[in-house]
């Protein structure tokens, strides 16, 4: 019998010691394969849909006309320029010489007119380039007559669902797209693990990685754990915990922390609230503790936008709680025995509303604590649904919200989103003549600096109006073992990760 | 059939009356500043803007004819992403199941025979912390142990045998400890019966008294145990899912449930209720073969 079991234990030994073996088959041939963990993957690679252009982009597959630079600018990519005629309307692209897809068919302006065709077909929100008049007017050069002023139409061309596919010859645009970027395809599971190898064709010069495996892993702990087992070589979304613990070891891995374009925020709501509660609510959400207590994820926000962006000048008081209390007592308030300010017998109570997701459960505790302190009450509301409960429905004091401020290098989505009066907040109830107007010259404005001055003026005119109020911007945090470079780790937007410069030592 | 479409009845009333437009949540995560023209539109296309009856009569009709809609989220066909989730489910669930029941069918009989033993307090102990244990819990200290510590196995989890160690002990670990007291409960209490202490006397060996007969009777309790964890089983495991990157459909239908993606709910609730009535079947049949008496009643 103990023959017997010692002769299992082996097995189950043995079979382990198996296990143990590494399944990089390609990294043992010393191929140089990059190994990453994202925390989403889509069912198709087809870039003019939905988001699953970012995804094609971060896998290197797929390119568009023009690229974000680290510091929120446009770069040129697959075109050189684009410059606007003198009715504003008509725009002539000029793309680069020797641009070629991964089959080595070159890029025609021919088919970069139907690639904006149907990525406005595709995609709702690029719907309008469905229907300006495109013309080619060179292989390398066509024009764009759009229906209305236009000011970011650059920007736009190089969101990543703008890729430029080879539509003539891609007959599987869900799992194998024919793009211009410097890996292609090699297997692609929906919804689950990619990998793409080298683009020999590849337009931009050589390429450093033979390739790139992508895993989808969501839990956070395992990302941790497969980076630890050296079965990863990075990933973004690093959470605080997990950066501790890469910190420690500055020998094997290289943490990068930056503030991205991810932004945390409240609305106050002016249908409910006097302008002097509002602003003692300003006055004493304390964003720098808030930011201190989350441990880094975020950084205290001004304004919407990072402070290192042309329109990101906006400026807020100061904590000042004294200014708080004094301000609610001019709203004929007074500080009861409980320590709550009451006025006619009835306690200032707000209702905060939050849905859990982007710690903004910590930032509703986190605010209803300094309220508290302060001597205002409070109740949270949970909602799984945001959009279609409070912010449709304006049964809130304070609405907290997060998304992302800054898509392309220009503030419009935002502004357009938030502030515009009669708009998707409506039910905020911030109503500004001089903001509306701002928002309409906004609109139209093609001058980037005239734009970053507007969309500073419209957001100050908010924070003055306390209409919102801008916690925090969620950092991106990318760890990387040692050896790793190039994988765009600086950049604030989350649709680049490896390109012809990446590489692996 | 009438509990599987009385089911089904109760699931989409209960997402027509919770909070949340799934056209609204669509739109939003595309993206764009909805107007109300827009998300008209997109409750048209979607059907959402018909009364709730006619909805379900529509979908219960292509449900009866093995049409159970398209995905709201992507636009696949619902029978498609459930049939490529029951793949991984199925592989991950029995698993899972054979090696709970090859575990705690013997170490159930040694603990029963030898109660309040050494050995009994011993197994006992470790089945009460196998079901007290949460099941991320369980994962990450199996990933951290096995893997980071002993770099015995991938955290990464691929459908190779190695790769379904780790979410199978995973699953297996609480099942196993649950099986464990309920069968040793179930031998004891046939143990303590009359018809052993007469076979005893009888001088019938104890390993046949144990083996023919009092597993034997044993058998149909057990069975029912065994039948309630297929159906939980079958019905997807989310943590374990998401922590080792399992596709089954415990994640899908909890992507669906988040992204109020209703056909794939639908489809989730006819296939679980669907494999609940089929479990209680095969239990009722196998129940009659155990014991015979049961086809006279």
């Amino acid at each position: 019998m103990k023959r017997r079991i010692i002769a299992l234990l082996l097995a189950v030994l043995m079979m382990a010691s198996l296990c143990a073996c590494g399944n990089d088959a390609d990294r043992d041939d010393g191929k140089k394969i990059l190994r990453v963990a994202e925390s989403f993957a889509y069912p198709s690679l087809d870039a003019h849909k939905e988001y699953y252009g970012w995804y094609t982009s971060i896998y290197g597959i797929t390119e568009a006309l023009f690229a974000m630079g680290d510091d929120s600018s446009v770069l040129p990519c697959l075109a050189e320029k684009a410059e606007v005629g003198n009715d504003g309307l008509t725009w002539t692209v000029t793309l680069k010489d020797g641009i070629c897809f991964s089959n080595g068919t070159a890029v025609t302006a021919d088919m970069v007119i139907k690639n904006l065709r149907r990525a406005g077909e595709e995609n709702i929100r690029f719907a309008q380039f469905a229907g300006y008049e495109y013309t080619a007017v060179s292989d390398t050069a066509l024009t764009i007559k759009t229906s209305d002023v236009y000011p970011t139409l650059i920007n736009d061309l190089a969101s990543p669902e703008m890729a430029i596919m080879d539509l003539d010859a891609t007959t599987d645009f869900d799992s194998a797209p024919i793009g211009t970027g410097p890996f292609v395809v090699k297997s692609f599971e929906p919804e689950g693990t990619v990998e793409v190898s080298r683009n020999d064709n590849y337009w931009g010069g050589d390429v450093k990685l033979d390739g790139a495996i992508f895993y989808y892993m969501q839990d956070d702990e395992s990302k941790l754990m497969a980076m630890q087992n050296d079965e990863i070589d990075c990933y973004t979304s690093v959470t605080a915990a997990a950066k501790e613990i890469f910190d420690a070891s500055p020998d094997k891995y290289t943490v990068t922390d930056i503030p991205a374009t991810r932004l945390q925020f409240y609305m106050l709501n002016q249908n409910r609230l006097s302008d002097n509660i509002r602003k003692a609510i300003n006055l004493t959400v304390d964003c720098g503790a808030i930011a201190s207590y989350l441990n880094g994820t975020v950084t205290a926000a001004v304004g919407p936008f990072g402070t290192s962006t042309a329109y990101g000048k906006a400026v807020k008081p100061a904590v000042d709680t004294t200014a708080a209390k004094a301000a609610i007592e001019a709203e004929g308030y007074t500080l009861g025995s409980d320590g709550i300010y009451q006025k006619n017998g009835q306690p200032l109570k707000l209702n905060i509303c939050y849905y859990a997701a982007r710690s903004l459960d910590s930032l509703a505790l986190l605010i209803q604590e300094q309220l508290k302190a302060i001597g205002i009450d409070s109740t949270l509301t949970v909602q799984e649904d945001a959009d279609a409960t409070y912010v449709a429905s304006g049964d809130y004091d304070i609405a907290l919200y997060c998304m992302i401020a800054d898509k392309n290098g220009d503030p419009y989505y935002f502004i357009d989103t938030v502030l515009r009066p009669d708009g998707y907040w409506k039910s905020a109830g911030f109503e500004s003549t001089d903001a509306a107007n701002l928002i309409a010259q906004l609109e139209t404005e093609t001058n980037t600096a005239k734009r970053a001055e507007l969309a500073n003026e419209i957001i100050q005119l908010a924070i003055d109006d306390n209409a919102i109020g801008c916690v925090g911007l969620f950092n991106k945090i990318t760890v990387a073992a040692k050896g790793v470079s190039g994988i765009y780790e600086t950049y604030p937007f989350d649709f680049y990760r490896i390109g012809a410069n990446t590489d692996i030592v | 059939m009438i509990i599987v479409i009385g089911l089904s009845f109760l699931t989409y009333l209960l997402m027509y009356i919770s909070p949340g437009d799934p056209a609204l949540k669509k739109l939003n995560a595309q993206g764009i500043t909805v107007s109300e023209e827009t998300l008209a539109e997109a409750r048209h296309d979607m059907g959402l803007d018909k009364p709730f009856l006619v909805r379900y009569g529509q979908w219960l009709a292509g449900a009866l004819h093995g049409d159970l809609g398209n995905s709201y989220k992507d636009g696949l066909p619902v029978a498609q992403k459930l049939v490529h989730a029951l793949r991984y489910t199925l592989i991950l669930s029995s698993a899972s199941l054979a090696l709970a029941l090859i575990v705690a069918v013997p170490l159930a009989v040694l603990t029963a025979v030898r109660k309040n033993g050494v050995f009994d307090y011993i197994v006992r102990f470790l089945s009460f912390i196998g079901n007290s244990m949460p099941n991320f819990l369980i994962s990450v200290l199996l990933m951290y142990f096995l893997c980071v510590k002993l770099k015995l196995l991938p955290v990464i989890a691929d459908e190779s045998v190695r790769g379904l160690i780790l979410p199978c002990l995973a699953l297996s670990i609480p099942i196993c400890a649950q099986f464990i007291r309920q069968f040793r409960a179930e031998i004891l209490e046939q143990l303590g019966r009359e018809y052993v202490a007469g076979a005893v006397s009888r001088g019938v060996k104890p390993s046949v008294i144990l083996f023919k007969n009092v597993l034997h009777n044993a058998a149909i309790p057990i069975l029912t145990i065994i039948a309630l964890s297929v159906g939980t089983l079958l019905g997807g495991s989310v943590v374990v899912e998401t922590i080792f990157r399992w596709q089954g459909l415990g994640k899908l239908v909890m992507d669906a449930i988040t992204a109020r993606d209703y056909p794939v709910i639908q489809g989730f609730v006819i296939f679980t209720s669907c494999v609940y009535v089929l479990i209680n079947l095969l239990t009722d049949l196998c129940y009659r073969r155990l014991d015979p008496r049961i086809e006279e009643v």
